[in-house]
């Protein structure tokens, strides 16, 4: 990387935690893939412009901390603390799912849930074809 | 490679920490796309993905003095990793899902946003250029440490010479047990092959794994 590139690497890790106030850490435990609903609650004032744009991203569909911040250009240590912020003031709701993170830590999802997927799969791309089972 | 150990920010805690969850959303699922540098991660990803792969960005802080060939930087405090994100919702499964996927770059100072990323996650694939195949053995040998299921999947690059996936088993050093496929990373229905393949896989490993040692869990098999 150039001297330049990483001048520019720097400005950017700086305007980030502009964005959060200097906050490092979001408040909540934020997984990549937790998904977020927009609730009732408003965000307090003097929110950053990047809260609304969170919250019209999430007024169209679930999105989770991954994809917002994909959309918003944004580090993900970032997006998480605006998220803290929201869900604080009930502005997001993270929506009750079955997803893995029931299974606990370092387990793997279910098998049921591993035969829904191979069937929703199959359905999708009906041409698919899954290789044979080496060994 | 680094030994799997437990990370505080266990996701687990979301539900606990979040107000009021709302029923109804279809169960998230993940799969990670792993591979060097131009194997074809963005390209498999978008292939099945319903949106534009995304680029996310993270800061990584490391202590390691390892110099990256590619970017050639430094040793530094902060640094940026930028990984794919796709997903594609499965309305029509028995269960309705939604299948996050995560493209990530093969590097072993990104081992950290690894573990965030296979934890919980369904599987991986390694995806293969045979032009640069030690770029491979870092996430193989990762997957095999966290005891992650994963599958290798050969990408046919055009103009590449096309080695049968046996040879590249034994290139790899790869145990029977896993499946070594070939396919064309930008073809949907490949790509569709290769997640399928690694799903069979998955539930091949919970069964054998839960049929030897009852209740263990495959981080305590690895």
């Amino acid at each position: 990387m150039t001297t330049h590139g990483r001048a520019a690497e720097e400005s950017a890790f700086v305007r980030t935690y502009t964005l959060t106030r200097g906050r490092t850490k979001p408040r909540h435990l934020l997984g990549l893939e937790t998904v977020l609903e927009a609730g009732l609650g408003r965000p307090g004032p003097a929110q950053a412009e990047e809260c609304e744009e969170i919250l019209a991203l999430c007024r169209e569909r679930r999105r989770s901390v991954v994809e917002l911040a994909g959309r918003l250009g944004r580090p993900v240590t970032a997006v998480k603390v605006l998220v803290s912020d929201l869900l604080d003031a009930d502005a997001l709701v993270v929506p009750l799912t079955q997803s893995y993170a029931d299974t606990g830590a370092g387990s793997g999802p279910s098998t049921q849930l591993l035969a829904a997927l191979s069937a929703g799969l199959k359905r999708k791309w009906p041409d698919a074809v899954a290789y044979p089972q080496a060994g | 490679m680094p030994s799997p150990i437990p990370r505080p920010d266990d996701p687990a805690a979301v539900l606990r920490s979040s107000p009021l969850p709302r029923a109804g959303a279809p169960t998230v699922l993940k799969i990670v796309i792993a591979g060097g540098f131009g194997a074809g991660k963005t390209t498999a990803v978008s292939a099945v993905s319903e949106i534009t792969p995304l680029s996310t960005e993270e800061y990584l802080t490391e202590a390691s003095t390892d110099v990256d060939s590619l970017a050639g930087i430094e040793a530094k405090q902060t640094t940026t990793v930028a990984f794919d994100f796709g997903r594609l919702s499965l309305p029509d499964a028995p269960t309705p899902l939604e299948l996050f996927l995560f493209g990530t770059p093969g590097q072993d100072r990104f081992v950290d946003l690894w573990y965030d990323l296979s934890r919980g996650a369904v599987g991986a694939v390694v995806l293969v250029d045979t032009r640069r195949l030690k770029s491979s053995f870092t996430p193989i040998s990762f997957f095999e440490d966290i005891g992650l299921p994963f599958v290798v999947a050969v990408n046919q690059f055009d103009g590449a010479h096309r080695y049968h996936p046996e040879q590249v088993r034994t290139a790899l050093e790869l145990p029977a047990s896993v499946p070594v496929v070939t396919c064309d990373a930008r073809d949907p229905n490949h790509v569709a092959g290769v997640l399928l393949t690694l799903v069979d896989h998955a539930v091949n490993n919970a069964t054998t794994s839960r049929a030897r040692h009852a209740p263990s869990t495959t981080l305590q098999d690895a």
